[in-house]
């Protein structure tokens, strides 16, 4: 990591406009937990665990902050040309990566993690034994948030239109395609993420029952990281300035 | 405004740029077509008209473009894919863009930092001092104008006294004070001993700066060397004059019988003179002139674009 790099994306970062768009999105979750406590639902482990943690958190915010973050970290610098500014100083590639990624990851999980614990510890007062279930969605987030952050950062580097594109993978593939046919869900973060969350949380079945196991979960999330992860250095070194002239 | 801190001598061994049967395409595109030449210390500037390969070069050159074929070396050292050769290269890109968040002094102390100075703050203000920049230094880079970026540009490029620079239209958006002020920086570059490569598609840049100079064309190399020797060619080509005058028909008699003129055309109010002896043609044209009493009205080269100069180079 690069102290100088985190500090220029930290401040690259803070004033865009998506960036305070996000704000006002982690705060639904703590919303509609108060919404749910007020209206005096029954069943408030499941409702926590299924609906709010694992259908709107880790579904839907999870992927859109990291996806907000992961494709601004380098894909703006690309587009607007102070890539250069990095790329010509005798830096590892794999540093300026290692260094953008964490900041990405940083602010997704900043952003993600107090939200989900906030509306999770509201949702789930009165449920039994929810330390472990809040605290297993936790480390889902941290997990999730770094695999989606590194394929969307290669996906920036890539392409132009690298938030479009990974609009299509959390919606088109994430949330339709999975459902429709089972075998697809080994390539979704998101399904991996709500079986670690499981894992971890070691939920009874009928209280949260996500498709995947704790250790195919590990395995794919890992392995999402360390294949984005190489894929992007490796496309960072070879980093080519498209013009002529 | 505070003096220029002076350049620092380069390294003990000058540094070389060896480009070898460089070749680079897009798709179908051919940009730069079988190219070598090797640049050593002093300046040289890469002319050529918009569009012939100018800046895909010179992105080879940097690393930033992988060549079709060939390679390029920076002294020892490949140019692609080895980041570790900005030890000793510096790079302005010809792109205006900046961190506009960051000061002056901030964006040059960053490059300070990521080329691991001993102390970027010393090593930042010196550049700044170099480029005269001290006074816009604490404002944001996004509020400079494009001349006061150029300069940043160059001070963050200048920040580590590399051996070589490479500067990708670097005049762009200068006045006429800030261009002479930066001739003067990279002459006194040039001189201590490093490799300065300016790419520009004005010949007078060129011509009062570059010690030689590599004239590419459509992607080819048209010429190179010494800048005297490729003007004189410039010089020397075929012309074509429009000239109009009180008695176009007895003119053009009279001049085509100059052994200057290669041919003549007479049309609508005015006569197009082919010239194939520059020099002889100016002193013939006032002489015969005067002893036919014709009053010449216009005479005006129609072909001096550069395209068409560096056409005609490439010809050759």
């Amino acid at each position: 990591m690069n102290a100088d790099i985190v500090k220029l994306t930290l401040r690259q970062l803070a004033g865009r406009r998506r960036t305070a768009f996000m704000v006002l999105v982690a705060l639904l979750p703590a919303a509609l937990a108060v919404a749910f406590r007020a209206g005096g639902e029954a069943g408030p482990a499941e409702w926590t665990s299924t609906r709010l943690l694992g259908g709107m958190v880790v579904t839907m915010l999870l992927p859109l902050a990291s996806l907000v973050f992961g494709t601004a970290i380098l894909g703006s610098e690309v587009e607007d040309g102070t890539a250069v500014y990095l790329l010509a100083r005798p830096i590892p590639r794999r540093e300026i990566l290692l260094s953008k990624l964490g900041v990405a990851w940083l602010l997704t999980a900043a952003y993600v993690v107090p939200s989900a614990a906030i509306g999770g510890a509201i949702a789930f007062q009165g449920a039994e034994g929810w330390g472990p279930m809040l605290a297993g969605f936790v480390v889902a987030i941290l997990a999730g948030s770094l695999a989606y952050c590194t394929v969307f950062a290669f996906l920036s580097l890539l392409t132009g239109r690298a938030f479009i594109a990974g609009l299509l993978y959390v919606f088109i593939w994430e949330g339709l395609v999975t459902g429709l046919f089972a075998g697809t869900r080994l390539l979704s973060i998101r399904h991996a993420a709500l079986g670690l969350a499981g894992f971890v949380g070691d939920a009874s079945p009928d209280v949260f029952d996500p498709d995947l196991g704790g250790p195919t979960a590990v395995f794919i999330l890992a392995l999402a990281t360390a294949v984005a992860g190489w894929l992007a250095v490796r496309k960072l070194q070879r980093f080519e300035i498209g013009e002529s002239g | 405004m505070s003096a220029r801190p002076p350049v620092t001598p380069a390294g003990p061994a000058p540094v070389r740029i060896d480009v070898d049967h460089v070749s680079r395409w897009f798709g179908n595109v051919v940009a730069v077509n079988d190219v070598s030449f090797t640049v050593g210390p002093g300046i040289t500037g890469l002319l050529g008209p918009n569009g012939a390969g100018k800046s895909t070069l010179l992105h080879v050159m940097s690393g930033f473009l992988k060549p079709s074929a060939g390679a390029v070396r920076i002294g020892d050292e490949p140019a692609w894919l080895n980041p570790g050769m900005f030890r000793r290269v510096g790079l302005v890109p010809e792109r205006e863009a900046t961190y506009g968040f960051l000061t002056g002094r901030e964006f040059v102390r960053l490059a300070a930092k990521l080329q691991q100075l001993p102390d970027p703050e010393a090593a930042a203000a010196r550049a700044i001092a170099t480029v005269e920049m001290g006074e816009a230094q604490d404002r944001a880079t996004g509020g400079y104008s494009k001349g006061m970026k150029q300069r940043i540009k160059v001070a963050a490029a200048i920040v580590h006294d590399p051996q070589v620079l490479v500067l990708d239209e670097p005049f762009n958006g200068m006045d006429p004070r800030q261009r002479l002020h930066l001739m003067d920086l990279l002459r006194e570059m040039a001189a201590a001993g490093r490799t300065i490569l300016f790419s520009s598609h004005i010949l007078e840049e060129v011509e009062r700066l570059a010690d030689s100079v590599l004239v590419i064309v459509a992607g080819r190399l048209a010429a190179s060397g010494n800048f005297r020797e490729i003007r004189r060619l410039m010089t020397d080509r075929p012309h074509t004059f429009r000239i109009r005058s009180s008695n176009n028909r007895e003119l053009g008699a009279a001049m085509l019988a100059q052994p200057s003129v290669s041919g003549i055309e007479l049309d609508d109010g005015a006569m197009s003179v082919r010239v194939a002896d520059f020099r002889g043609f100016t002193r013939a044209l006032p002489k015969v002139a005067r002893d036919r009493q014709v009053t010449l009205l216009e005479v005006a080269p129609s072909d001096e674009s550069l395209e068409s100069v560096f056409s005609y180079l490439v010809r050759r």
